[in-house]
């Protein structure tokens, strides 16, 4: 490990903080928001159920057919909310990626799938049981009754559909398709909404003209409906027109690494936090099916801007070679990776591979005193530090400490650290002294991250002072 | 903080979900097994936005015998229900109940049109069976059956009269 700036010395230790800016109230701020959102999410389904119950659902549990038909209308309605709260989930709202940040509403979204789709064939089982010994016949052959319900064909097709989609998100499934196939297969789930949408009104009766129970859920369509198509399409083609984004050259920055440079208009409007990431699409025959989620690797002035890429996806390889003038479209930026996330006064931040690009632009970004920040760089071998001469002048100029650690990962210890440096007893407690009252940024591939997320919790850092990054595509 | 998340979302349900039980509540249909007069008072008021009570069945029909009934036929009165209107016509042959014929059915949504279907000839049956109107509820056709019978009530109630 050597010291590249040793600025920490030096200084007294109540220079760490920032003027002006409190972390901790920042903090605050977002746990508060974020306790809502979370409240929001349980709330809703209450709310679905305690409409129901308003509106003298208990009447129907007066026989056991009833009561499956109550307990299988419960269950459609929770379904259906979850299914609503994952579409503004995956709708890239601003107020929840600024709270809880792009990969934790994903995360949430994910962890709702299984349930959501189980709670839709429990509702579908349930009412084919309970209607059918309403009327004395086993719920197979209610089937045949149950189409000729209007637009019940369809709700059974969007069904079918939820099925595909939860199947082809299963970890094992996902893994052998590719991301572009997977996501086509995903966009079926808004086919599937509106297909089972229709039969919620015009069947159950329970959102019949004039109730509350129809304005509620109407409310939610038109919400989740205007959430996904103003922040998952308006808003990125209105941002692609506006900042007319094209490729102004490719540099290499070693074997299989390329900075992509960019221009366009207007981009410091883009609100870009250092260490955000956009997702960007290259408008070549070849390249424009893949869209790529990438962290911008420095600040944009007004007409430029720069990403840094490894070759790690096939799309990601074919993108070095792409030519000058080349159209780009953009979502974004998204992510917490950036100042948004600060919960405490001092920043400490690992970085390995091209993990470091966000952190290039983090820490370019990032409003800190001197003393304040400490940054550990992580490479396997010499060929592998990507822009660490850049951060070096950054670090020097903001009074941040820097230190690297290049070599083969050792097998004990520090796993996450270079041999050399965990035989001389480097560890993460030894490079962050403070990290109690620091925020810890990781950024580098999964099985990497994972390790030093591991020895972080061992120390006792609490979950809201570990933000991590991680580089798997 | 997560806790406060987890308190927040518990109490914030478990309110809501109060609110919902206790409306419901208020609004609840009592059963219609022993069918009559006590029935009568709720189960309109449990619809949709706040329907008047349609009819002075509540008043008459508990003494209503089926003894004196005038032939004739006479139509019910329309009750209001959370599922649509429910109306009836009944005639009455050599004092008897004769036939009991639906002006108009629980309606509102596919699914109610398939009950009422269901369980109209089952209540005519049994209103025949028993000439008069106090006759069991049918599974899952709780609101049909409240307006059903209150509807025969009230037609029984002119005929008597």
């Amino acid at each position: 490990m050597t010291t590249q700036t040793a600025a920490r010395a030096a200084l007294p230790a109540r220079d760490i903080r920032a003027p002006g800016i409190d972390r901790r109230r920042q903090y605050a701020r977002r746990a508060r928001m974020s306790d809502l959102l979370v409240t929001l999410l349980w709330g809703s389904g209450a709310a679905a159920v305690a409409l129901y119950l308003a509106y003298g659902g208990m009447n129907d549990w007066n026989s056991v057919a009833g009561f499956i038909t109550g307990v299988g209308i419960i269950a459609g309605l929770i379904g259906s909310d979850f299914v609503l709260v994952m579409l503004v989930l995956a709708a890239r709202v601003p107020v929840i990626d600024r709270t809880i940040g792009h990969d934790r509403a994903v995360a949430t979204h994910r962890r709702l799938g299984k349930p959501a789709l189980y709670l839709l064939l429990a509702h579908g089982a349930l009412l084919l049981i309970g209607y059918g010994a309403s009327t004395g016949i086993n719920p197979i052959a209610e089937i045949g009754p149950m189409l000729a319900l209007p637009d019940m064909p369809l709700a059974f097709i969007g069904t079918a559909l939820f099925i595909l989609v939860v199947v082809t998100s299963l970890v094992a499934v996902r893994r052998r398709v590719s991301y572009e196939g997977w996501h086509l297969v995903h966009l079926l789930s808004y086919l599937a909404v509106i297909f089972a949408l229709p039969h919620q009104f015009s069947d159950s009766g329970m959102l019949a003209v004039g109730t509350w129970q129809r304005v509620y859920w109407l409310a939610l369509y038109v919400l989740a409906a205007g959430a996904i198509v103003f922040f998952r399409f308006l808003k990125p083609i209105i941002a692609t027109l506006r900042h007319r984004i094209t490729v102004a050259g490719v540099t290499v920055e070693a074997p299989g690494v390329v900075s992509i440079h960019l221009r366009g208009q207007r981009l410091r409007e883009l609100r870009s936090q250092g260490g955000q990431f956009l997702i960007w699409r290259f408008w070549t025959g070849k390249t424009w099916w893949h869209s790529h989620p990438i962290s911008l690797s420095a600040m944009p002035s007004d007409t430029t801007a720069r990403i840094t890429v490894r070759g790690l996806g096939a799309g990601s390889t074919r993108i070095g070679g792409i030519p000058a003038g080349t159209p780009v479209s953009i979502e974004g930026p998204y992510g917490i990776f950036s100042d948004v996330a600060r919960t405490s006064p001092r920043l400490a931040i690992v970085a390995a591979g091209i993990g470091v690009t966000p952190v290039r632009a983090l820490l370019e970004n990032a409003r800190i005193g001197p003393g304040e920040a400490t940054i550990l760089l992580r490479a396997s071998d010499n060929d592998e530090t990507y822009l660490w001469d850049e951060l070096g002048e950054i670090a020097a100029a903001k009074g941040a400490t820097l230190y690297t650690s290049v070599g083969r990962r050792a097998s004990s210890g520090s796993a996450w650290l270079a041999d050399h440096d965990v035989r001389r007893g480097v560890t993460l407690r030894s490079i962050f002294p403070r990290l109690a009252t620091s925020d810890l940024y990781l950024c580098g591939p999964s099985s990497w991250l994972d390790v030093v997320e591991a020895e972080a919790r061992a120390l006792g850092v609490p979950e809201h002072q570990i933000h991590a990054e991680r580089f798997d595509w | 903080m997560r806790k406060r998340a987890i308190a927040a979302s518990v109490l914030a349900s478990m309110g809501i979900l109060t609110v919902g039980w206790q409306v419901g509540m208020a609004t609840t249909v009592t059963p219609t097994s022993s069918s009559g007069d006590t029935a009568s008072g709720t189960a309109g008021s449990s619809g949709t936005s706040g329907s008047s009570m349609t009819s002075d069945t509540g008043s008459s029909s508990s003494t209503a015998s089926t003894s004196a009934l005038k032939d004739g036929t006479y139509t019910g009165t329309s009750e209001q229900t959370r599922f649509g209107d429910v109306q009836v016509q009944v005639t009455i042959s050599g004092g008897k109940i004769t036939d009991v014929a639906a002006v108009h059915l629980t309606d509102e949504g596919g699914r109610s049109v398939q009950i009422s279907n269901y369980a109209a000839p089952i209540l005519r049956k049994e209103v025949l069976a028993s000439q008069s109107a106090k006759v069991s509820n049918v599974g899952g056709a709780t609101y049909t059956t409240d307006g059903y019978l209150q509807s025969v009530q009230s037609a029984l109630d002119q005929a008597s009269s």
